[in-house]
Parts: structure tokens; C-alpha cells; sequence
């Protein structure tokens, strides 16, 4: 049985500035300034377009990127958990 | 790579590790991704100063030492010092930096109630809070300091 | 209070009361050419801290819609000096109408220089040898970048002067008191040339951020996009505060005029590599 899906907050409610490796986010509701470095921007991005859940996304994220075998579901939840405690991606 | 043809845009030790996966029309090969930044979140809030449209004021941080000379010691005067294991030893100091960034309210407290800093003694509380009555303006942490001066407004 | 001064620098109106005539006389001395505002964004009041220490060993302690209960209060002597520091307060807590920066600038042809670091990286002294050599001052504590337009816009305070940048101005400079054993050593302040406060409602274009350290082998440096936004949130003291607004005009700043790190050995090596990176623009 899947897990919860995942989407980007809302695009009104954020301001994306790419920076370099990292990306600025402004957070409207809280009024706070994110650092985002590697995966979080391109997470985002990927949330961004429709909800989905971690094994969908790591699939998602397998095909555009090249991933380590290594790492897998449990660094992706540590990452979405970090974007969902700012407020930039919810859960559904 | 000197010699990789122009009409090709993968590097070639590239394209004969990977099958089509990439398709032609990407403008750039499919890079490495990587999902666990090492010891560190991949998203961090910037902090600089108080957010004084919220109601609870106090959230703000102050770094011991700031970024950029993070890693040195403290001493009891709140200059930095390389690192001593006098400190621990005596607990007089050069003491070690704080495990994270303090708060306002944490700041707060320990200037005017006397309370120590989280994780500090006396005398390392000591430390800090003279360090951080050196910061100047343009040092991470300034403004959240002026800011627990100012509690109103 | 008995004896009082309403000045204005650029688009900020300061009025400073006193227990003593003496600190008011400095800033009338000091600010001689400055415009006095019916009006006032800020106040800033020079009070003795008891009774008996408005004569006796007189102390001043700097109150204002913002002060710090834990600084220690100054001499009498020292009062042009409490007054300065007072006004630099209230701004950096209270300021919203523009992104603040702890920074100089300076001017050529309406083009500016954002000079900025913390006290002691050189800037206000680098802002003063410039303005000796047709640069334009717009200030040496905070740069006033208007969120809407970019554009910053001059608050041309009379320059503070520490210790070993004391050798520095010119003979023919309008000066406050030499002070000595304040808590920032020997300070002395300095007038901004007529030409800066006539000129002081006319802002510049920033072209160039520069992050100077003084006291280095001459070195510049390029500085990632990443490194110059949270040096430039650093720097400002209502970042924060501005909200959305703050965000924005921080982050346009950054993309739109490059950035460097100046490390440098003396003022006139400063001032030769500043000349150098702007005829290169």
C-alpha cells in the first residue's frame, strides 16, 4: 500500500531564487529565507507538477537523475521530512 | 575530453556506461544526484535577525562563534582561542563552542535572569555571553542581539 | 529635555535631546551644513544617569525608542560620541522604509560602490580617502537600498575615525572633538564634504558590492552567488523584518551587481584596487 504523497507548497505561497549549488526560497506565510543544497531544490521541482509518494519520487528522481545505489527511501523521507517541517512541500 | 566531438554532449567514458536512458533531446547529461547530504540538512533557515511580525520574538539565533571562525574556543573573555584542552581540564576556559546557535530567548535569559546558556556552566555562560557582546554589526547574530535588548517593539 | 537638535540626513529626521548643552553645541558644530527638519523619525535623548551625575562626574547613558539597557554609560566629554552612536541604533532596529546594509558607498556619476563589512574591515576609512578623490560620499555606516527601485539612497553621517585611520583626514576637514578612552579607543568625527550633503537626496545605481579586509596581502577574490546572499542577509540589520519585500530587493541586489572580496594591506593600496575593479566594470 503506498504512502502519504507529497506536494510542493503551493506556488504563490514561495519565492525561488537559484543561487548556485544552493537555492533560496522565501517562505511567505513564516516570512523565512531558506537555504536549500542538493536534493531539496530539485524535489521541489519535482512536487511541484503533481502530488506524489517517496517510492513514486524515487522513481521520478532515478530517471532524471543518477542516483547511488546506496542510498534509497530512508534518506528521501529525512529530505521530504526537512521540506515538510519548513512548510515548503505537503503531505496529502 | 579535448577531443569530444561537438555534436555530442555526454563526455564519451559517459555514453558507453550508459544504455539511452538519457534522450537525445536533453540539453545536459544525466548528472549525479546525491540524496543525503553528509551530517547536514539539505534545507536551512536563515536567521540574521528577529522576526518581529510574530508573536513569540525570541526565535531568532545567535551562532558561538559565527560561521566563519567556527571551530575555534571561547575564553572566558569572550575572544576566540584555538582549540585547549585546558579548558575541560580546568573549566576556566578557552572553553569549547556550543554543540548549536543559541536563541534570542535563551540569550535572554541568561543575560537578565541569570540563568546559564543550554549545555554551558557558569563559567562557560560566561564565555558566550562575552563573545556575543563583541559581535558587531555585519557579524552573524548582531541584530538578534540588539533584538533581545529591545524586547518591545 | 532642556537643550535639544533636530537634524536630518538624507531621508531620515533625528531629533536629540539633552541633559547638557554640551553634546548639542558638538552636533550643532558637527552637522553645521545639514538641513534641520521640522520633523523627526527618531529620537534620541541624552540623559544623566541619576541625579547627581548631571554635575558631578557627569554620565550619560543614551536612551531613545531603542537602546541597550546592558552598555555602559559614557562621559560627558564623550557625549558627541553617545549622541552618534544613539542615532546609528534607533536606525538599524527601527529603519523600514529601505534595506539596510552595514555598509559605505560611494558614488561616480550616479553609479555606486557598496563597500561592506563589519567595524574595523576599513570601510568607513577606504569612503573617506575616496571621497578625497572625486568620489561621491553617500555614507559610511549603512547603505538605504529603496526596495522598489534598487537604488541606494546617501545618509551621509559625519565619519567615524578610529585610532590608527585617525592619520587620515585631511587638515582642512570639519572635525568633532578628538576623543580619547572611549570604548572603541581614539575617535574622531568627520564632516562629509558640502558637495556629499548638498547632494544628499540624490541616490546611485549600485554597480559593484565589495567585502574589503583590511590588513591583508593584496588579493581579490569572486564570490559564489550562494556565499554573497547570506554575507549580504548578514550585513543587514531589517532583512527580516522587511519581509517579502527584504527578500526581494536582497535578492535582485545580488543578481543584478557583481560582487568581490578585497583583501588589502593600507588605505592606499585600497583605494588604487577599488580604482582598478571600477575602470574595469
Amino acid at each position: 500500500m503506498p504512502g502519504p504523497r507529497y506536494r510542493a507548497a503551493d506556488a504563490a505561497l514561495l519565492i525561488v531564487e537559484p543561487l548556485d549549488i544552493f537555492t533560496a526560497v522565501f517562505h511567505r506565510p513564516s516570512g523565512t529565507t531558506h537555504l536549500l543544497n542538493e536534493p531539496a531544490p530539485q524535489i521541489l521541482e519535482m512536487l511541484a507538477d503533481a502530488p506524489l509518494d517517496a517510492a513514486a519520487l524515487l522513481d521520478r528522481l532515478s530517471r532524471q537523475y543518477q542516483l547511488d545505489e546506496a542510498e534509497g527511501a530512508d534518506m528521501l523521507y529525512a529530505r521530504l521530512d526537512e521540506l515538510e517541517a519548513a512548510g515548503l512541500v505537503d503531505r496529502l | 575530453m579535448d577531443d569530444m566531438p561537438i555534436d555530442q554532449d555526454q563526455p564519451p567514458e559517459e555514453a558507453a556506461a550508459k544504455p539511452a536512458s538519457v534522450t537525445p533531446s536533453s540539453a545536459t547529461s544525466r548528472r549525479t544526484l546525491m540524496l543525503g547530504a553528509v551530517g547536514a540538512s539539505a534545507v536551512v533557515a536563515i536567521r540574521p535577525a528577529l522576526a518581529q511580525t510574530t508573536g513569540s520574538v525570541q526565535n531568532c539565533q545567535i551562532p558561538v562563534p559565527e560561521p566563519g571562525n567556527s571551530g575555534k574556543y571561547i575564553a572566558s573573555d569572550g575572544s576566540l582561542a584555538p582549540p585547549s584542552l585546558l579548558g575541560p581540564i580546568t573549566g576556566l576556559g578557552p572553553f569549547p563552542p556550543p554543540a548549536r546557535p543559541f536563541t534570542g530567548e535563551e540569550v535572554y535569559r541568561a543575560m537578565f535572569q541569570g540563568s546559564n546558556l543550554p549545555g554551558a556552566t557558569a563559567n562557560s555562560t560566561k564565555a558566550y555571553l562575552a563573545y556575543i557582546k563583541k559581535l558587531k554589526m555585519g557579524q552573524s547574530g548582531y541584530t538578534c542581539f540588539l533584538s533581545v535588548q529591545n524586547p518591545r517593539n | 529635555m532642556r537643550h535639544r537638535i533636530s537634524l536630518r540626513v538624507g531621508p531620515v529626521g533625528f531629533r536629540i535631546g539633552s541633559d547638557w548643552r554640551a553634546p548639542i553645541a558638538a552636533l550643532d558644530a558637527l552637522y553645521r551644513d545639514y538641513p534641520r527638519p521640522d520633523f523627526a523619525d527618531y529620537t534620541v535623548r541624552l540623559e544623566a544617569t541619576s541625579f547627581w551625575r548631571r554635575w558631578l562626574r557627569p554620565s550619560v547613558q543614551t536612551l531613545g525608542d531603542y537602546h541597550l539597557p546592558d552598555s555602559a554609560p559614557l562621559p560627558l566629554a564623550q557625549g558627541l560620541l553617545a549622541a552618534e552612536m544613539g542615532m546609528n541604533l534607533q536606525v538599524a532596529l527601527g529603519h523600514r522604509r529601505h534595506l539596510l546594509l552595514h555598509a559605505a558607498v560611494v558614488a561616480r556619476d550616479d553609479r555606486a560602490v557598496l563597500l561592506s563589512g563589519v567595524s574595523g574591515a576599513g570601510k568607513s576609512t577606504l569612503a573617506l580617502m575616496l571621497s578625497r578623490r572625486g568620489w561621491r560620499f553617500l555614507g559610511d555606516e549603512f547603505a538605504l537600498i529603496d526596495p522598489v527601485s534598487g537604488l541606494a539612497y546617501p545618509f551621509p553621517r559625519p565619519i567615524s575615525l578610529k585610532n590608527e585611520s585617525l592619520g587620515v583626514i585631511p587638515p582642512d576637514s570639519l572635525t568633532g572633538p578628538h576623543l580619547t578612552g572611549t570604548p572603541k579607543g581614539e575617535v574622531r568625527h568627520v564632516a562629509p564634504d558640502s558637495a556629499a550633503i548638498a547632494a544628499m537626496d540624490v541616490p546611485a545605481r549600485p554597480v559593484l558590492v565589495i567585502f574589503p579586509r583590511f590588513g591583508q596581502p593584496l588579493a581579490l577574490h569572486g564570490m559564489a552567488p550562494t556565499e554573497t546572499f547570506v554575507r549580504l542577509t548578514q550585513a543587514s540589520t531589517n532583512y527580516v523584518a522587511l519581509g517579502e519585500a527584504g527578500f526581494r530587493a536582497l535578492t535582485r541586489l545580488r543578481s543584478d551587481v557583481p560582487a568581490v572580496a578585497l583583501d588589502y594591506p593600507d588605505g592606499e593600496s585600497g583605494v588604487a584596487a577599488v580604482e582598478s575593479i571600477w575602470s574595469q566594470l
